[in-house]
């Protein structure tokens, strides 16, 4: 009984697939330009306040570009370089039609770090994937 | 009179064609640069039960298109897997995405002459330069392509590297699952980098 039950339970671990967050609750709630700034305040703490969390962003869409079907929206200050980039669940792109530059919305999404850039051209970004539009 | 009117306009022709020349200056400058933050890379690792590919959608590429300085970088965390266990695997045990969150290349396309960027085509190349991953830094040389489409370059290349190489540890568990050989699939469509 025990060795079915345990035989069971590799299973469906070994099987598991990566939850949708539609119905996740989110850690945190922050705005856009908040997030970046914290970030760039102190990126040892950000990351260990944000590590492995799931997170909604309120901003403005400073850009939607679209690649072979996948969608990343850049949220943020539209003077500033640095956003927060969230690139859509492949399952869920069809809420990414219609959104425009200026338009504000809120995203959640699983954080998964800041790229700072180090060339001095491109800005730096918290990146976030597996997101949906709230 | 007529000298006053003649010296006007000699200065403002003077004046339309320093600003004519500072804009096709700054103009060429801004074109040298190409830029993506949504590239794409794969890997795949075929192992002898089955077969792992992770992808990631937000590659950032920086191209010099004069000098042929190249630049990719990664956040580990951003690859995605069908499976979430082996998702977790990979960051926590594999690649250590919390002590090396990112992975990059720098370095430079060794025929850049060969690539003409103001004509459509597709150029072979042979990049080289300083892959790092899991901290681990090593001299790479790669063949790779770009493609020149209306302007604008697409960066494409597939390289196989070593887990070992690079000091990734396989528990003995998972060797049969997890071979040490990856392949790795980039693809950079770029823009020109306003400046």
């Amino acid at each position: 009984m025990v060795i079915v039950v345990v035989a069971i339970y590799a299973w469906s671990e070994f099987t598991r697939t990566v939850r949708p967050l539609t119905d996740v609750e989110p850690d945190f709630t922050t705005d856009a330009v908040a997030l970046i700034a914290e970030f760039e305040a102190n990126e040892t703490e950000a990351d260990k306040k944000y590590h492995n969390k799931i997170i909604v962003v309120n901003g403005m869409v400073k850009s939607v570009d679209e690649l072979e079907n996948t969608f990343s929206i850049a949220l943020g200050d539209t003077n500033n370089m640095s956003s927060v980039r969230c690139v859509l669940d492949s399952n869920l792109v069809s809420a990414a039609a219609g959104i425009r530059r200026g338009q504000v919305i809120a995203i959640k999404g699983a954080i998964t770090g800041f790229k700072k850039d180090d060339t001095g051209l491109l800005g730096s970004d918290v990146e976030l994937n597996r997101c949906v539009i709230e | 009179m007529r000298y006053r009117i003649k010296a006007k306009d000699m200065q403002q022709r003077n004046f339309v064609v320093t600003v004519i020349l500072v804009l096709s200056v700054t103009f060429v400058s801004a074109q040298d640069k190409f830029f993506t933050k949504n590239g794409r890379i794969s890997f795949v690792s075929k192992g002898n039960i089955e077969t792992i590919t992770a992808n990631h959608k937000s590659v950032t590429c920086v191209l010099d298109s004069k000098t042929g300085v190249i630049q990719f970088s990664v956040l580990m965390r951003g690859f995605e897997f069908r499976k979430a266990l082996m998702q977790e695997h990979f960051n926590e045990n594999y690649v250590e995405s919390d002590k090396y969150p990112r992975s990059e290349f720098r370095g430079q396309i060794v025929n850049n002459s060969a690539v003409d960027y103001s004509k459509d085509g597709v150029y072979e190349v042979k990049v080289k330069g300083k892959l790092t991953i899991h901290g681990v830094t090593r001299e790479i040389e790669n063949d790779g392509k770009i493609t020149i489409k209306g302007g604008k370059p697409h960066a494409a290349s597939t390289l196989v590297i070593s887990l070992s190489d690079y000091k990734i540890n396989i528990p003995g568990i998972h060797r049969d699952n997890i071979n040490n050989t990856v392949t790795i699939t980039i693809d950079c469509p770029m823009e020109p980098l306003k400046s």
